[in-house]
């Protein structure tokens, strides 16, 4: 799957059909790509932020970065995935990491295996990760941000915030051995 | 006979005496519903207490229930009732097979097969619809599992389905299983058909089950059904994030996945992406090779398989080139407790061994499973691998084994974690060589041979539930008390998943427990994982269901393992699912209306039938102290740092006995048994229809007061 935002725009197809066909695909939609496939003289598509609007179609959602707006339908792509693809495309890791290890620890509750983010959608190499990490205890707003291990070695995240220590290294245990050793 | 609908109408019975067989009316255990109900019935009415599980008075029951071969979703599972060996009473139980025997069963026109007596010689049973024929087993006698099926389907045909025994149930083993299919075990009774001289029981039917509502009115419940079934176990969020999940968890058994393939599979089969709104794609979630063995079974996998009727196909199904270097059938088989139970006994891991580099665990694995597959040796829920660590690091082996034999047996493979001593040892175990055979006499029968006492019982490392010899099975570490006091209910490991297909369906906490409000009345029927607070009424009602359904399942008979389905992985359904359908398919198939709130109390008379079948047995109305008594390490507090963790804070599933025991007494409030002892009441006896039960009970002095 094609993960990385960048959209194939076909200039035949309305804008709506483009943002719900990427979000099919497992990619957002960026608006640059769809005003550069939008020419002027175009009788369907003058302007696709206003097909867009007079569509009326709820199920498309708008996402703003630093420089780029992404948009994603609801019908083929959760506002939970649309987020990590959106951190992605700002390549803001940092925050993909501490907010996605905030979210676990205080949704599910559950530490999240560093593994998860060298997986689809994200792909991080280790030393992207090692290197998040590192930046991660630099930052002063991340205090809550902690490491946990369980006895096969492998390494979890948590938020302090929401998860105590304790609680922390038995769900990082149960959720890494002890699962599988309960089948 | 009149017309049934769901039922065949008929149970075979085969006396293996005189070779007499006979015919029974399965409508006379119409309020047992069927299976494991039905199973019960039999042994209180004819099964004198005192009987020991290998005496010829003793009978074993394949059963299988009104839904079983009706088409309904997840309903091809076997269950047979008999005595259990391995328990410290030889109380009734129940071992469950999936594979597609029941449904041939059914098709062969039986409810149910009853053996009784024995056979006074080797025999096996050949059933062609209504042909039954006892046939001369000395062939077969003596072989592996594998073989025994081939000879039968050489003379049978394929399509005939076996539930064979393999040299441990010969060897009236008590840890022995009765197989069918490639890998369909069910867990406790393979030393029963020895004791009985039966080798194998072969089923060829060409019926059909009739079903009582109009086609389309089945189909339709199937399509509801369909949309709201998960993955394996009822998990419905897949393991990896994927764009139409809002959620995701890496321990989810929904591990299909884009680039995630059935990677032997020619060509090569991509699982995908698993929309749950896709019906086609519901067999490609529960990619359950890698869940199982890791990542390195993708390459060995060639499909998934599974039960009749089951759109899941949890069994992962596997071509093992190197198995053939051990002089094994490279195609190899299995779930679960399948692959972790046999290799358990490699307490130190499976490392790299005899050239099989990076693929040993695999390897290893599947030398287990076939081993135990083939011998027919059962696990008892993965205690054996706890045992043999326990009994050999602690130094047990070396004093109870004559010398001769402990030096004769390859420790070092053992200690190394080269899994062809696995080869080894089943092949001691099952055809009971020396003295460490006795390891499969079960936890509580070596436990006295052996002069284990408390220290092997409380071991928190051993599991040991109650010192009726069986192990934790989705206890307090998953489901704090609600598993724990489940545990405490039956006479082997509570085989319940009543109350995991809930707790494990890795939905957030906060969806959970309005579902669990919803059900139950409070969400504090549900704890957050490792975040346990103290019994309540709820978690007492959630109890009752989960035991009600389990005894529903293995009497509908339908798979546990999915059933029920409280939850969905639907979002425009709130992720809820329907506990009602259990009761839907059971109206439209059988033609009998009932409403989930009546079928379940025709599942509960089941619960309290097997309770009072263990008041009988155990000949005493204190269940309480002597039944339910949990082993001391449930609710002794861990330490950290020489100091002791107070329970029921965060991170510790310690129990507290006082808890527990307020718990149990809640817990036989929800039965209307006497909260003292735990026994059945006579009013809560006559209350399920039990008047006849009450009425032995009370003749003999096993009614509490
Ligand atoms: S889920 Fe697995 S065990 Fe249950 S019926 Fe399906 S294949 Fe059989």
């Amino acid at each position: 799957m094609d993960t990385s935002g960048t959209t194939t725009v076909d200039p035949g197809a309305s804008a709506v059909e483009t943002i719900r066909r990427d979000s099919a695909a497992g990619r957002l939609t960026l608006l640059s790509s769809l005003l550069e496939a939008a020419p002027a003289d175009s009788p369907r598509a003058p302007d696709p932020l206003r097909e867009i609007e007079e569509s009326g179609a709820e199920d498309l959602k708008r996402m703003d970065g630093r420089v780029e707006a992404y948009f994603f339908s609801e019908l083929a792509m959760t506002r939970s995935y649309a987020a990590y693809l959106f951190r992605l495309a700002e390549k803001d890791l940092v925050g993909l990491v501490v907010e996605t290890v905030r979210e676990d620890s205080r949704v599910y509750p559950r530490p999240t295996p560093l593994d998860f983010f060298r997986a689809s959608p994200f792909g991080l190499s280790p030393e992207q990760v090692e290197d998040i990490l590192s930046r991660i205890r630099e930052r002063g707003d991340c205090g809550d941000i902690r490491e946990s291990r369980a006895s096969n070695g492998a390494r979890y995240l948590y938020s302090t915030r929401y998860l105590t220590v304790a609680h922390a290294d038995a769900l990082t245990e149960w959720n890494e051995v002890g699962q599988a050793e309960n089948p | 006979m009149a017309q049934t609908f769901g039922w065949t109408g008929k149970i075979l019975r085969v006396d293996l005496t005189n070779g007499k067989v006979s015919i029974d009316d399965t409508m006379k255990y119409k309020d047992f519903i069927g299976g494991e109900g039905i199973g019960y019935k039999i042994l209180w009415d004819e099964v004198p207490a005192g009987t020991h599980p290998y005496d010829p008075e003793n009978k074993l029951i394949f059963g299988a229930g009104p839904l079983c071969g009706s088409g309904v979703p997840c309903s091809g599972r076997t269950t047979i009732v008999s005595l259990l060996p391995t328990s410290s009473h030889h109380g009734a139980g129940s071992s469950h097979m999936g594979g597609y025997f029941s449904v041939e069963m059914k098709y062969a026109g039986w409810d149910a097969i009853v053996l009784e007596g024995k056979a006074p010689k080797p025999v096996w049973i050949r059933i062609e619809d209504d042909k039954v024929k006892i046939e001369d087993a000395r062939w077969l006698w003596g072989k592996g599992i594998f073989d025994t099926m081939a000879m039968i389907d050489s003379q049978m045909g394929k399509e005939a389905q076996v539930a064979a025994i393999g040299p441990a149930g010969e060897n009236q083993l008590n840890m022995a299983v009765i197989r069918t299919g490639t890998s369909h075990s069910a867990g406790g009774h393979g030393g029963i058909l020895g004791a009985k001289n039966v080798k194998a029981v072969a089923v060829k039917g060409t019926g059909s089950v009739k079903v009582a509502a109009d086609r389309s009115k089945l189909m339709e419940l199937d399509k509801y059904m369909m949309s709201i079934i998960g993955a394996n176990n009822q998990m419905v969020v897949p393991s990896s994030p994927q764009p139409w999940a809002e959620f995701s968890d890496k321990g989810s058994r929904w591990t299909g996945r884009p680039g995630l393939y059935w990677g032997a599979a020619n060509p090569p089969v991509e699982t995908g992406t698993c929309d749950p709104h896709d019906m086609q794609s519901v067999g490609f979630r529960t990619m359950k090779a890698v869940f199982d063995l890791g990542a390195g079974a993708e390459k060995y996998t060639v499909r998934m398989g599974g039960c009749a009727h089951c759109p899941i196909r949890c069994h992962s199904q596997l071509k093992v080139p190197q198995l053939e270097k051990y002089g094994m059938d490279p195609f190899v088989s299995n779930t679960c407790v399948g692959w972790s139970g046999p290799r358990g006994v490699m307490y130190n891991g499976i490392k790299e061994f005899d050239g099989n580099g990076e693929d040993s665990s695999i390897v290893g694995n599947a030398i287990g499973t076939t081993m135990v597959d083939d011998l027919g040796v059962w696990c008892n829920y993965g205690q054996i691998g706890r045992d043999v660590k326990y009994l050999y690091t602690k130094g047990i082996f070396k004093k109870v084994l004559p010398a001769e034999e402990y030096a004769s047996i390859p420790w070092d493979k053992l200690e190394k974690g080269d899994a062809t001593f696995l080869i080894d040892f089943y092949d001691r175990v099952a055809h009971k060589k020396g003295e460490i055979w006795h390891i499969a006499d079960g936890s509580a029968w070596f436990a006295q041979r052996w002069g284990l006492g408390d220290e092997y019982w409380d071991y928190k490392d051993n599991k040991l539930w109650t010192r009726g010899g069986y192990p934790v099975h989705h206890s307090n570490e998953a489901g704090a008390q609600v598993g724990a006091l489940i545990s405490c209910l039956t006479n082997r490991d509570s085989q319940n998943h009543s109350h995991m297909n809930f707790i494990g369906s890795k939905l957030p906490i906060a969806i959970q427990k309005e579902i669990a409000g919803e059900i139950f009345g409070s969400p504090d029927a549900l704890d957050a994982p490792m975040d346990y607070t103290k019994m309540n009424e709820y978690k007492a009602r959630f109890i009752k269901y989960a035991v009600v359904r389990g005894r529903l399942h293995d009497s509908l008979t339908l798979c546990n393992w999915m059933w029920p389905m409280a939850v969905s992985p639907l979002k425009e359904r709130k992720y809820r699912g329907d506990t009602s359908l259990e009761s839907q398919f059971f109206s439209a198939v059988t033609g009998v209306a009932k409403t989930e709130a009546e079928l379940d109390k025709d599942a509960e008379r089941v619960v309290t039938l097997l309770r009072a079948l263990t008041v009988r047995s155990m000949g005493t109305v204190d269940m309480r102290n002597t039944h339910d008594a949990m082993n001391k390490w449930i609710y002794t507090p861990d330490k950290k740092d020489g100091k002791e963790i107070a329970q029921f804070t965060k991170g510790t599933i310690q129990m507290e006995k006082s808890d527990l025991d307020l718990g149990l007494g809640m817990v036989y409030k929800q039965f209307g048994w006497d909260e003292k002892t735990g026994a059945p009441t006579k009013a809560a006896l006559e209350a399920v229809g039990l008047k006849d039960v009450a009425e032995e009970l009370g003749a003999k002095g096993l009614l509490p007061a």
